[in-house]
């Protein structure tokens, strides 16, 4: 019989676990359910699997893992629960428990707790295997191509696009001043991520100068690493999360607001306070840092508030019908649902469709895409009928996971869309 | 326990990825929504279509398997929990709509479909069926038959039975049997099909269902109540009623969950009443309109705020937060028991009068919701039963609550069903010889007693043998 304090991050949210009532409600928003149709897939089952747990009544044996894991942490649950448990935080709380008493698998052991919290050296990694791509890997169509070397060991030939070959760090300088003539009305930090670090340094590019033309300095501190989504949230492992979260921290410490292009990293850094602080000193640190993160579209509506001529459509987009696909970690984590909308709808050089559940979860979620490969395809599906009933030409998003997800959809069905970040649609 | 040999068996049957059998299966579907019960079945598996299921069934009636069958699990009476070990028969892959004919205004189904799904399906075709009840987001269309759902809706349009025209059913020996058929009228022998409604699982496995539907009403108008005194407003749905009209749903809620309204009522209203009452009226858009005006005069002369909803949006938060009732006040106590007693109209002021009195006796909160409409009420006593002292209180006062309701002419449960939460009532809610004639119907359609045994009727000490 085990006892409550095997299971740390778990005893402390005993309240939270036993806030579920097993009404079922979530069967219904679940996506990962809706394609399983087995109890053990829904918040409903993953709460009675972890409480039982909790409980003494089930061991971590490696199907409690496989069901941990087998979660999109999309929140859909939890936003529509009627006694309002916070599914995705008994998750992670189960998921640190398990590493915390397991251990991680060495690969993941190795690029989780030795190379991702190391920045430089990640970003050579990237560099190598994107060099071995090209000399191993057969080219396909156009921009995409399958992934670099060690990532599609892990990823299963997903079509995603190529590793940049020059990245955003060694692009840009540390301090973006606005133009001459354009007077400085607020300074700010941009966390790139990883994804538009080493993925999609234009779009990088784009939003600085979108900033700077419109009166915003844009620091991007050289001590910024990895935000930490895939090593806490999705692999359980709070220590080198920790280690993460204060090397950001730290590279942060003189801006007012930081801003990210990735609602995953956003909502990853906000959520340092919630999972993270095992101190008092750190909790004030990282709930003074969260307070600090914006995602881009909210500081531009609410914030910044441009008005709508500050939004010029770049001319290869103008005239084009363009749908929105919002990111779980934007609406639902950190409820941004009206401002890139608010923005879409004021733009008069496009036509915008809103898709049918627009909200839902595109089944991307990291780790979660690689263990549970088919089953995150699947999802996508949903995802990819909906893009297609809009006729729309362009998917326009704000999280590079989601992005990666959609493209490697439409390219499956061989659909035209172009998926791009909602800030690549400007000039 | 059942043997390796038998789950090798099923395996071969259905197939490997259909037979779950791993720790954490079997303790996922232990349970459903009440919080009394759980026992953790030996194998689940998962039909793929009515040969599976005569299949597992014959293998099971051969060699004394309980089987459980169970849907979504969303049931609130322990009926989907396999309290006697065995098989827990899970629908929700047998989930097609097989068809939706406008012209028949009939849709035949699997028994996984979840309800929800059916409704939006039916949406697009201008239809709709009318059961309503609150687990629509999870509850699969056998369940919905198995256990005669009701709802809101059924004020006006009436429970499940009286939408069921054909059922397909695999009787515990294996054979598939058809009953009814496609047309609203059918005068062909016993009435079959109704033994199997709200059989709870208990008679035979609904393997195909055809359902009538109705032409979806073009307009409805919700409305909301709010009354300082639960008994005026049992009163004014009496007067509501008795003015000639009949609303398609009038729901209630009481101020435990209030919560819910908050930003859509103003505080001040909300702190100082008792109940709310959710109205809804439905037709073509003139009546909707007179009958929305009627009611809105009747309430005004009782309650303290009358609000007919401006829009769709309003409306649906009003209703949303009905829905969310029974996880609310769940989530209020360690432990709530949750009755669905329906008693006439007439005489609901002096049930919600008479129930309060035994709460304020034996010292333990009640709070009351249900579709006040028709009578049908859900009284949740709110205790913790860990705290033997008054969880024994909580148990004398829903008794009491019990004894109330039958003695104003009421029933024991309204549209929960009997399942094991109710069957230490059963024998003082039902005639004996009633009791008696369901045992013989059993033991002729099931006499291994494989078919979810252990529910409805307590079992006599000769009757429990696993």
């Amino acid at each position: 019989m085990k006892t409550n304090l095997d299971y740390a991050q778990l005893s402390k949210r005993r309240e939270e676990l036993d806030k579920c009532t097993k009404c079922g409600f979530c069967m219904s928003y679940c996506p990962v359910y809706q394609e399983e149709l087995t109890e053990t897939s829904v918040a409903r089952g993953k709460i009675m699997l972890v409480r039982a747990l909790l409980d003494g009544d089930l061991t971590l044996t490696d199907e409690m893992e496989n069901q941990l894991n087998k979660c999109t942490l999309c929140m859909a649950c939890a936003e529509n629960c009627p006694a309002y448990t916070d599914v995705p935080a008994l998750i992670t709380a189960a998921r640190a428990d398990r590493t915390d008493k397991q251990g991680l698998p060495y690969a993941y052991r190795f690029i989780y707790r030795w190379l991702l919290p190391r920045r430089q050296l990640f970003g050579y990694a990237v560099k190598i295997a994107s060099w071995f791509q090209g000399i191993f890997l057969p080219k396909t169509k156009g921009t995409i191509r399958h992934l670099a070397m060690f990532l599609s060991a892990l990823g299963k030939g997903r079509h995603i696009p190529e590793i940049a070959p020059r990245f955003l760090r060694q692009s840009v300088p540390e301090v973006n001043l606005p133009p001459e003539g354009v007077k400085t009305t607020v300074t700010l930090g941009y966390f790139t991520g990883c994804m538009t670090d080493f993925v999609f340094p234009e779009l990088g590019k784009k939003i600085i100068s979108f900033l700077t033309n419109n009166g915003v300095e844009v620091i991007v501190p050289r001590g910024q690493g990895c935000c930490g989504a895939p090593v806490f949230l999705g692999a359980g492992d709070f220590t080198t999360g920790r280690k993460m979260a204060d090397s950001n921290v730290r590279a942060f410490k003189d801006v007012d607001y930081i801003i990210t292009d990735c609602a995953t990293c956003a909502s990853a850094m906000k959520d340092y306070a919630k999972y993270l602080a095992d101190t008092p000193e750190r909790a004030e640190e990282y709930a003074a840092f969260g307070a600090k993160v914006k995602d881009i579209t909210e500081f531009l509506v609410d914030i910044l508030q441009l008005p709508a001529e500050a939004y010029r459509v770049a001319p290869e987009y103008r005239g084009k019908t363009v749908t929105w696909h919002e990111p779980c970690h934007l609406g639902r984590h950190l409820g941004v649902k009206e401002q890139p909308r608010k923005i879409l709808e004021s733009l008069p050089d496009i036509q915008y469709v809103e898709m049918p559940d627009a909200d839902r979860c595109c089944g991307m979620a990291g780790a979660f895409s690689i263990k549970h490969y088919d089953l995150s395809r699947k999802i996508a599906e949903k995802k990819i009928a909906s893009i297609d009933s809009t006729g729309a030409d362009i998917v326009v998003t704000d999280c590079p996971g989601c992005e990666i997800q959609l493209i490697d959809g439409i390219t499956r069905k061989n659909m035209p869309q172009k998926v791009m970040h909602i800030m690549e649609l400007f000039e | 326990m059942i043997s390796a040999k038998h789950i090798d068996k099923l395996r071969e049957t259905i197939g490997e990825k259909n037979v779950l059998t791993t720790a954490e299966d079997l303790l996922a579907y232990s349970y459903d929504a009440t919080n009394l019960w759980s026992h953790r079945p030996d194998v689940v598996v998962f039909p793929a279509c009515t040969e599976h299921i005569s299949r597992i069934l014959q293998y099971a009636n051969e060699n004394g398997i309980p089987v459980t069958p169970r849907g979504g699990g969303t049931n609130v009476s322990g009926g989907s929990i396999p309290i006697k070990g065995g098989i827990v028969l899970c629908m929700t892959r047998m989930n097609r709509i097989i068809e939706v004919n406008k012209n028949n205004l009939n849709a035949t189904v699997e028994p996984g479909v979840i309800l929800q799904d059916f409704n939006t399906a039916l949406a697009e075709e201008g239809l709709f069926f009318p059961p309503d009840p609150q687990s629509f987001a999870g509850c699969t269309m056998g369940g919905v038959v198995a256990e005669n759902s009701g709802g809101p809706s059924c004020l006006k349009y009436g429970v499940t039975k009286q939408y069921v025209l054909g059922l397909e059913v695999v009787l515990a020996s294996g054979e598939a049997v058809k009953l009814g058929g496609l047309t609203p009228k059918n005068r062909t022998g016993y009435e079959l099909i109704m033994l199997f409604t709200g059989s709870e699982g208990t008679l035979g496995v609904i393997s195909k269902i055809t359902l009538r539907l109705l032409p979806a009403p073009p307009s409805n108008q919700t409305m909301v109540a709010v009354f300082s005194d639960v008994a005026v407003a049992g009163e004014t749905v009496s007067s509501i009623i008795a003015s000639g009209v009949l609303p398609s749903k009038i729901e209630f809620v009481d101020n435990w969950t209030f919560e819910k309204f908050r930003g859509l009522l103003p505080d001040k209203i909300l702190d100082n009443s008792q109940v709310i009452l959710l109205i809804q009226v439905d037709g073509l858009p003139a009546a909707v309109e007179a009958e929305t005006e009627q009611i809105a005069a009747i309430c005004k002369n009782t309650a303290g705020e009358v609000r007919v909803a401006e829009n769709t949006a309003e409306a649906e938060k009003y209703w949303q937060a009905r829905s969310a009732h029974f996880s609310d006040i769940s989530s209020r106590a360690h432990t709530i028991v949750n009755e669905d007693v329906s008693v006439p109209r007439e005489k609901i002021a002096d049930f919600i009068r008479q129930s309060q009195e035994s709460a304020r006796k034996h010292d333990v909160p009640i709070s009351f919701a249900g579709h006040v409409g028709d009578g049908n009420f859900h009284p949740v006593v709110l205790t913790d039963n860990r705290d033997k002292e008054h969880f024994a209180r909580a148990l004398k006062c829903v008794e009491e609550i019990i004894e109330i309701a039958l003695s104003l002419g009421g029933v024991l449960s309204g549209e929960h069903g009997i399942g094991l939460e109710k069957q230490r009532f059963l024998k003082r809610a039902m005639d004996p010889v009633a009791i008696e004639i369901m045992k013989q119907i059993k033991h002729l359609l099931d006499p291994n007693n494989i078919l979810n045994p252990g529910k409805i009727w307590e079992e006599s000490p000769d009757e429990d043998q696993s």
